[in-house]
């Protein structure tokens, strides 16, 4: 859901950093939403809107939906080695609509789509946090997102069905020195995010996206890491979502947390902050049951309170440890990074990790916690 | 002590500013040449440099196709296969307000780890550039020039067909390397070049060994894997004897130059004999005499290099656009948007004026060194000494000639020794004018006094008497009189061979081809059916096909000619080597074999029976060689195949130019008329010409081509008019005396004026003859081995009578011009101001 507000602004920053001379543009955090008014216009025009719920269609919807302004297929994990050597990953595949037509050109490189991937892995107790961003247009094969087989894919990054359309799908990326190839099988069937996959983000028709999820995939395969190859597996979550949506005013950033209990619950929670330091009441979650069942979980229903904080080599400070409080499942939830030091420092920075859960000082559970606007 | 001879020779310069003031000049005037050349040199070349460093970034090899570039699809496959550090690039030449631009067509997600600035704009405008079409981008110092503000919409012009475009984007850079290019989105550049499905190159960086052996195994057949620097290279190398070219004419500008500063120097220790042997009486040593003159020598060099710095930084100015107009045409566009004025250009000015200009005083000082205090009042020792030297010039002006011939003959490719031989061969025959002007105004003597009674004599006599400063002059004269003729010579000899072979060449009546093409990027072709449609028009008798193409060799570019000829094809050339031309187009059509220009042969070293490896599209060839054939078309050589052959080995099936003959009866304008009505019903724009206006083109273009070397020889002769000037006038303000005597003994001013008015027009005359010879030998070489060596171009000799004429009449009028004023002098001064003065 975070790059609801963040793809915009990431990728109109990354076609500026592209640029720039220097490689490292430095954190962006108030730059935003100058980027947002340097992608021109009125944006929604021409663009489809999430107004109403949509029935989903599957596999299809696994597919573009390049009517939206934006897409992303985004999956985070938390995985062992057979030593017990404990990894986190992300990979997200972002699609965006530069206009709402594709340019008259013959030539295949005419697109009016531009595609951005991140990939970051964590190493706890080796090398620690590394990321890569990458950029394309979705034109020429390059990049692009498509059904039938199922891929996604942006160069050599690839997220695609092992046959046809269907799970399991295999991860492939390369960079640096980091090399990731996994088998991913959903455990429980996929969750539609809001009401009934409509997830409103403000009270403005429209502002909204199409939103779901697979909260529990089954993840096995092998990470190779400077050279030294580790058989993995561990659990996934994939989250799926398009919209053509306005920023929203007041708005400074969000905390985003996806959490897989070692019962079999699987928790989604994030919440806005606003500018006077207050909670957003569009903040929301889902619970989700062993079985695959969920429920909403209210901006009221939640408590979420920070811990820790940690302040990063740039002098920004993150909270690293929470408390979410969750009454309603009866359920208090101590929630710790596995390191304090897992910014992306990309185009735009932002704070993405693997987190231990804790109940009662058990750990009861693994998760990922996303942060912007600190 | 220092002071007063100093002090001296100050205030006899004062009485004498004019020969101060053309020694300066003469010094200004040569500096000024060789630093305006080596400023439009270095600056063209800078310029190349720059621009392809701005292009090339980062870039460490290059992905190279053949004539039809590369399949885009290679690079998908590249991205896919893990190589992220490519960037797919699509370029050619388009003309924005009449100048000449290289668009580059990139894709700016792949650009960031090759250019910095080669697509700016920090401010999300490549949006822009990518969705919209037909959207570009200048560097800032560029829109500037042209007058183009952000959101304008102007038009840009790809071989005749105006597109209008739109400035979405200004780089603000202080890259000059950038001026020369506009860019724009690679869906863009494909649609203005009409390029789909193409790339021209795709840049890549690759670091280690193993990451190459994997690339090119993924590479098809018909794709390279060049080193960037190397490509580049090979493509500055193209111009590289036309830039020497230029300099050694500059040189010989500096040579005439320094005749000048010796017979200045000369003059004036002659001059000042009297009071050289005066501080010699009061003490100073030979040595401080030799050092003070050095000195003087040395002080005028350098006012005269530093006016001629600054003269040469504004000749320079406009030398460069000579000198880029004719790189473009002849090698690859380069835009000059700075002149590379840097101290190195400053510091060789310098040195070389003042080199000049002290080698040039040695021979001066070492005379003023030798003025005994006794002979101070003796004015005839170096006209003695002159006299005996004189009959030892011409054996060793002979020594010399018979060395330059021989280096001439010396067999390789050098240009430099071949330069050497040409200065040689002038420093000889230069060696040989003084005696030769000796013998002329004795021989004269009798039959001017005849024709013109005691002034006749006397005239003739004169000059005999001051050889050592008329010979001088003379000599000077001759040297730039001679160059002008050896070079126009030269000149001519080319257009009239060229002409010759444009006649030959375009047997033709009319030519249809696509508009655009260019040594840049994958040509245009014509549309597929044209030629079809073109042969059954009526009044179409022969059709023969023609597809030209830059080849990218692992050893620097070539054209590529594939030809489907026509029965009078064969015709067409003129064949320096091979068999006959109908046995040498058999085996052509037959066999797999090629025929050479003669550049290409001369460049290779090979001939008819050897054989030349070709980059193809299924990898490298090898073609045996059966004909070599005069081009002057392409300074980088061209290889000509059936097309044939062409299909088997390269993929490009298109066509680009039609040569057609009318059937017995058509008028050309007939003719004419009905391709235009078959041309207007085509979707693509392409051009009609007629031969008679592609042979005025052409000669259009060479003259263009060879402005600055008119320009060059025409500064040259100005150097050697400032040197009869001043020696003339030298020589005949120094007879003041002489004269005045003669006035004194009853010779009117009239008479007087008219003897020195004759006495410089048989200098003059002297010169000019001289310098015909000099300037027929000079243009054989320039012919034979200069323009061979540089450009691999042979050509027939002429002699326009125009051109010898010119010289001698450029002589005479130098030398009476420089005459008229001692004449005038002369006559009007009063013959006891003189007699006293002396």
């Amino acid at each position: 859901m975070w790059i609801r507000k963040i793809c915009p602004a990431v990728l109109a920053l990354a076609l500026a950093w592209l640029t720039a001379c220097a490689p490292e543009s430095g954190p962006l955090d108030d730059e935003p939403l100058d980027a947002m008014v340097l992608l021109g216009g009125d944006i929604d025009e021409g663009y489809a809107r999430a107004v109403t719920p949509r029935p989903f269609v599957f596999p299809d919807d696994h597919g573009p939906h390049p009517e939206f302004r934006n897409e992303w297929w985004y999956i985070t994990g938390n995985l062992d080695d057979e030593a017990g050597r404990r990894f986190g990953y992300q990979i997200t595949f972002f699609r965006l609509s530069l206009v709402p037509t594709v340019p008259e050109s013959a030539s295949a490189w005419a697109t009016n789509q531009v595609w951005m991937a991140h990939l970051a892995v964590t190493d706890v107790a080796g090398i620690g946090h590394r990321a890569f961003e990458r950029f394309s247009r979705g034109a020429m094969g390059l990049a692009g997102a498509q059904v039938n087989p199922f891929r996604v894919w942006l160069d050599d990054w690839v997220l695609a069905s092992d046959e046809g359309n269907d799970f399991p799908w295999r991860l492939t990326a390369t960079s640096g020195d980091i090399e990731l190839e996994l088998r991913l099988i959903p455990q429980k069937p996929h969750v539609l995010q809001g009401d009934r996959g409509l997830s409103q983000k403000s009270a403005a028709p429209g502002n909204a996206s199409h939103y779901y999820s697979f909260t529990r995939l089954q993840t096995e395969g092998s990470l190779r890491v400077q050279g030294r190859e580790h058989a993995v597996s561990g659990l996934s979550w994939l989250d799926r979502e398009w919209s053509t949506s306005a920023l929203e005013e007041g708005q400074v950033g969000w905390d985003w947390f996806s959490l897989q209990l070692a019962d079999g619950h699987d928790v989604m929670y994030y919440r806005f902050r606003r500018e006077d330091g207050s909670e957003d009441p569009f903040s929301k979650g889902l619970w989700v049951t062993p079985e695959g069942d969920h429920s909403l979980i209210t901006f009221e229903q939640a408590r979420l309170e920070v811990l820790e904080r940690w302040t990063g080599p740039t002098g920004h400070r993150y909270p690293v440890a929470w408390r979410l409080h969750l009454p309603a499942q009866g359920r208090v939830l101590e929630i710790r990074a596995v390191r304090p030091d897992q910014v992306m420092d990309l185009s735009v920075r932002y704070w993405e990790g693997a987190v231990d859960v804790l109940e009662a000082g058990e750990a009861a559970g693994r998760g990922y916690v996303e942060m912007t606007g600190y | 002590m220092t002071g007063l001879p100093a002090r001296a020779l100050v205030r006899d310069h004062r009485r004498h500013p004019w020969n101060l003031v053309f020694a300066v000049l003469g010094v200004a005037l040569g500096v000024a040449i060789v630093v305006a050349v080596e400023i439009a040199n270095s600056s063209a070349s800078r310029a190349f440099e720059l621009s392809m460093e701005t292009i090339t970034g980062r870039t460490t090899h290059q992905l190279i196709g053949g004539p039809g570039g590369l399949d885009e699809g290679l690079y998908t496959r590249l991205r896919r296969e893990g190589f992220r550090d490519s960037a797919p690039v699509v370029e050619g030449h388009v003309r924005i307000q009449g100048e000449t631009f290289t668009l580059l067509g990139l894709e700016p997600f792949a650009e960031r780890p090759f250019r910095d600035h080669a697509v700016g704009g920090r401010d999300g405008r490549i949006n822009r550039l990518i969705t919209e079409p037909g959207t570009v981008m200048l560097a800032a110092p560029t829109a500037a020039r042209l007058g183009l503000a952000e959101d304008e919409t102007f038009f840009l012009t790809v071989g005749t067909t105006p597109h209008a475009v739109t400035l979405v984007g200004i780089v603000s850079t202080d890259e000059p390397g950038l001026g020369g290019y506009v860019l724009a989105d690679i869906a863009t550049a494909q649609d203005l070049f009409r390029r789909h499905g193409r790339l021209d190159r795709i840049d890549l960086i690759l670091t280690d060994e193993r990451q190459m052996a994997r690339l090119r195994e993924m590479l098809p057949p018909g794709v390279r894997l060049e080193a960037a620097e190397a490509r580049t290279r090979a493509t500055a190398e193209l111009s590289r004897a036309f830039h020497v070219n230029l300099l050694a004419m500059s040189l010989l500008a500096l040579l005439v130059g320094a005749f000048l500063i010796y017979n200045t120097l000369t003059f004036a220790v002659l001059r000042r004999r009297h009071l050289l042997g005066n501080l010699r009486m009061q003490g100073m040593t030979r040595a401080s005499v030799f050092g003070l003159i050095i000195a003087e020598a040395a002080l005028l060099g350098l006012v005269g290099s530093l006016l001629g710095l600054a003269a040469g930084v504004v000749i320079g100015q406009g030398l460069v656009q000579l000198v880029t107009r004719t790189v473009t045409d002849l090698y690859f566009v380069v835009t000059v948007t700075q002149l590379a004025l840097g101290p190195a250009v400053i510091l060789k000015g310098l040195l070389l004026g003042l080199g000049v200009t002290l080698i040039a005083a040695l021979g001066p000082a070492w005379e003023a060194a030798g003025v005994s205090p006794r002979e101070a009042l003796r004015r005839s020792g170096l006209e003695h000494r002159v006299r005996r030297v004189l009959p030892w010039l011409v054996p060793a002006g002979g020594l010399l000639m018979l060395a330059g011939f021989m280096l001439v003959d010396w067999p390789g490719q050098g240009l430099l020794p071949g330069f050497f031989a040409l200065f040689l061969l002038i420093l000889g025959y230069a060696c040989l004018i003084p005696p030769l002007v000796w013998l002329m105004a004795r021989l004269l003597s009798g039959p001017l006094g005849l024709g013109f009674g005691v002034p006749g004599r006397l005239a003739a006599r004169g000059i005999g008497a001051g050889i050592s400063r008329s010979g001088l002059a003379a000599t000077a004269l001759a040297i730039a009189v001679s160059a002008t003729v050896g070079v126009g010579i030269m000149v001519d000899s080319f257009r009239s061979s060229v002409g010759l072979w444009l006649g030959q060449t375009l047997q033709s009546d009319l030519y249809v081809s696509a508009p655009g093409r260019s040594g840049l990027g994958v040509n245009p072709v014509l549309p597929d059916d044209l030629p079809a449609r073109v042969a059954s028009l009526p009044s179409v008798a022969e059709l023969s096909t023609a597809r030209r193409v830059p080849l990218y060799t692992p050893r620097g570019p070539l054209e590529l000619m594939a030809i489907d000829p026509s029965v009078q094809t064969p015709d067409g050339y003129v064949y320096l080597e091979g068999a006959s031309p109908a046995r040498i187009w058999q085996r052509l059509a037959a066999e797999e074999v090629i025929l050479i220009s003669e550049p290409l042969a001369w460049r290779k070293g090979i001939g008819v029976g050897d054989s030349l490896a070709l980059p193809t599209d299924r990898g490298e060839r090898t073609f045996e060689v059966v004909g070599v054939v005069q081009d002057y078309s392409a300074a980088q050589g061209m290889v000509t195949l059936h097309r044939t052959l062409y299909d088997r080995y390269w993929d490009d099936p298109g066509v680009a130019a039609l040569r057609l003959s009318l059937a017995p009866g058509v008028s050309l304008e007939s003719g004419l008329s009905q391709l235009r009505a078959l041309a207007v019903t085509l979707d693509e724009p392409v051009l009609i010409t007629a031969a008679g206006e592609i042979h005025a083109q052409s000669m259009a273009i060479f003259d263009r081509t060879f402005a600055v070397t008119h320009v060059l020889r025409l500064l040259t002769v100005g150097v050697a008019f400032i040197g009869i000037l001043s020696a003339l006038m030298a020589l005949q303000l120094e007879r003041a005396r002489e004269h005045a005597v003669l006035r004194a003994t009853g010779m009117t001013p009239w008479q007087l004026g008219g003897m020195v008015t004759l006495q410089s027009l048989l200098l003059g005359l002297a010169a000019g003859l001289a310098a015909i010879p000099l300037g027929i030998l000079m243009s054989d070489v320039l012919i034979q081995v200069i323009n061979q060596r540089s450009f691999g171009w042979s050509m027939i000799r002429t002699l326009p009578p125009a051109v010898p004429g010119e010289g001698l009449l450029l002589a005479l009028t130098a030398s009476l011009l420089a005459g008229a004023y001692p004449g005038y002098r002369m006559a009007r001064v009063r013959p006891a101001e003189h007699l006293r003065e002396a």
